[in-house]
């Protein structure tokens, strides 16, 4: 047990009974002709009594102290850098995305000179264009340089 | 005779041009994923799933089969020479591996661990050949009812195999069945939780949840950690093990391949824990157990063995019963499903090409990998030598690309990042993310024949107790949830008193 178990704990919990309320509107039927409600309300009913039982385990156990969140800056910007790669990847088309993408996590979250990153990004935006779409016939956006 | 018949068919189909090919291209990559830290095969199975998946099932299987079992042979090489294991399965080798590496035995610690591998992957295919088939025949008899226990034990013994707390595995199992909900109800045909989101109305797919639970989530626990890679500067020679190497392998070849098969075949047991129990089985075996630890060949040759016989074992219960023993099997009974094929007892009846030809493409990958691996590992080498920091962003790319191109769809990759972000949370507090895939698999095919066994009984549970199979799977999960409880005694009887 690690001390953030108690709020793991919690958070499924509550994450539980707001998916029983759900699985209930849904229509829970009978046990002869079950509704599709009834097994997403019974997953989550076990779901609850689990985390339940984990905050209580956390009352009476001896709690170690849980991972270290070192580096977590970089981390978020990796997945700032991933989600900003979604959303604009159908506007702006994967070969200037991908370029982007790659250029920023080597010179900003790496701090490669600016020059290889460059160079870097360049090459292997290129190179997963031509594998593919070229190769593998992917169908990557072509976005509005494209057009 | 209908085995070396079914094998016969398998070879016309894995040694096609085509196959081959595949094949190559699989034990290739597995191994390289092997030898690189930082990326495990569930990972990179998940990272070529898109791609692959443009083929037609046999080849694709085989191609990710041979992923699996090449990371198998790829892992021991950064053990030996890096001290760092290439992925989990390998941990173990790194105790005897990296201490023979430094008194200048590299080559026959590679050299052991290629052919033991070989021999295993081969006794285990072996095995697989004649018990897939006798599994399934057997399986045939099963019900809804059966089959539900079937699942509900499989899923219990991977929470109660995990290697942490058995309650947050639990948990994280339900968390998977709730998950798997997501969709058209197959009954009525009512959306559940899609909250008119069009990307959720045919459920959450398999692919972006696991590219994202084990390729995102392991990237960004890696991001900015510093890997110390001092690789061995000796030269590495002679590879080919010595008459006395041979004399002390053959044995713990021999069991690491037995108990490795063996353990595979259960549900639950991956690679990781069979290897250990396999040290542990060779310093008991041992006239000098002490030595363990200081560059004893047998602590290489068991583990590696054992290792690559747990990966074609693991192929008995997803093949034959449709039940995967693992997350990699797990993601494979995925794909295969997206094809419209379903693992079971008939997968070797109705697709024989595809059961035989994966089959018959282990033993031919198995020799590839003997072939590739020793030649290669000067390249191996080098490949170590690419900073994590440069490898990163191109597998993140791999992965983005990777889940935008299954539906040319952008709401894929939002859910990969979903699920990559809640991955890395996962490990963060401890939570296992194998019980979960395995949960989401298993989910909707668990509530099909939960409904249809209620409406069989007309609404009753004794139907689960009436069955000698169904009522043997349910104890065994009982065990699995109980057994652990009583460990907790203790601590029940301080909240009681």
């Amino acid at each position: 047990m690690i001390n953030a178990d108690r709020w793991t704990g919690l958070f499924f919990l509550v994450f539980s009974l707001y998916v029983c309320f759900e699985s209930w509107r849904l229509g829970l039927g009978s046990y002869f002709r079950p509704g599709p409600g009834f097994f997403p309300f019974y997953s989550s009913l076990l779901l609850g009594i689990l985390a339940l039982s984990l905050i209580l385990f956390t009352f009476h156990g001896n709690l170690e102290k849980g991972e270290s969140w070192a580096n977590l800056g970089n981390i978020l910007l990796v997945c700032l850098a991933m989600l900003g790669f979604a959303l604009l990847l159908d506007w702006l088309g994967f070969l200037s995305t991908a370029f982007l993408f790659i250029c920023f996590l080597l010179y900003v979250v790496e701090r490669r000179g600016w020059l290889f990153s460059v160079g870097a990004a360049f090459l292997i935006s290129v190179a997963c264009y031509a594998a593919f779409e070229l190769w593998l016939k992917a169908h990557l956006p072509a976005g509005i340089l494209g057009r | 005779m209908e085995a070396i018949a079914g094998i016969l068919q398998g070879f016309a189909v894995a040694l096609t041009p085509k196959s081959l090919a595949f094949c190559f291209v699989g034990v290739l990559s597995g191994t390289l994923v092997g030898v690189l830290p930082g990326i495990g095969p569930a990972a990179a199975i998940s990272l070529l799933l898109p791609s692959v998946l443009r083929a037609d099932p046999a080849s694709s299987l085989i191609m990710l089969a041979g992923l699996y079992y090449g990371a198998m042979y790829g892992g021991s090489t950064t053990s030996i020479l890096v001290n760092i294991p290439g992925e989990a399965a390998s941990v173990v080798t790194c105790f005897d591996g990296y201490q023979m590496a430094r008194q200048g035995r590299a080559g026959p610690a590679l050299g052991i661990s290629a052919f033991g591998s070989f021999i295993a992957g081969t006794v285990g295919v072996v095995g697989l050949m004649f018990l897939a088939p006798l599994l399934a025949s057997f399986a045939l008899l099963f019900g809804a009812p059966e089959y539900f226990s079937l699942m509900v034990m499989s899923m219990t013994l991977v929470t109660y195999l995990s290697h942490g707390s058995q309650l947050k595995a639990l948990m994280m199992a339900a968390l998977g069945l709730i998950l798997g909900c997501i969709g058209l109800d197959a009954v009525t045909a009512k959306p559940r939780f899609t909250y008119d989101i069009l990307v959720l109305r045919d459920g959450i797919g398999i692919v972006p949840v696991v590219m994202g639970l084990f390729g995102i989530s392991e990237v960004l626990l890696n991001v900015g950690a510093t890997m110390d890679r001092e690789i061995l500067k000796n030269k590495i020679k002679g590879l080919l093990p010595s008459r006395q190497d041979w004399r002390d392998s053959a044995m713990p070849i021999a069991r690491g391949s037995l108990l490795g098969f063996f353990l595979g075949v259960l549900p639950g047991l991956g690679p990781v824990v069979a290897t250990f129990l396999s040290y542990g089985l060779e310093k008991r075996f041992s006239k000098h157990p002490e030595k363990f630890g200081t560059g004893m060949i047998e602590g290489v040759a068991g583990p590696e063995a054992c290792n690559n016989a747990v990966a074609t074992g693991n192929f008995v219960p997803m093949l034959s019963l449709g039940i995967p023993a693992n997350a990699i099997m797990a993601i494979l009974l995925g794909a295969l499903t997206i094809y419209g094929i379903q693992p079971g007892p008939l997968l070797i009846k109705e697709h024989p090409n595809i059961f035989w030809g994966l089959v018959a493409s282990m033993y031919v990958g198995n020799v590839m990998l003997l072939i590739l691996n020793l030649p290669l590992i000067p390249l191996w080498v080098q490949v170590l030598k690419v900073p994590y920091g440069i490898l990163y962003p191109i597998i993140l790319l791999f992965c983005l690309i990777g889940s935008y191109s299954l539906n040319n769809n952008v709401g894929d990759v939002i859910i990969m990042w979903i699920f990559g972000v809640v991955g890395f949370l996962m490990k963060k507090f401890q939570l296992e993310p194998a019980p979960l895939v395995l949960a989401l698999v298993l989910g909707p095919m668990l509530e099909d024949n939960l409904r249809q066994s209620l409406i069989i009984s007309g609404g009753s549970f004794f139907i689960f107790f009436n069955r000698p199979l169904a009522v043997t799977f349910l104890l065994v999960s009982l065990c699995a949830v109980l057994f652990p409880l009583f460990r907790l005694r203790p601590l029940l009887a301080r909240i009681a008193g």
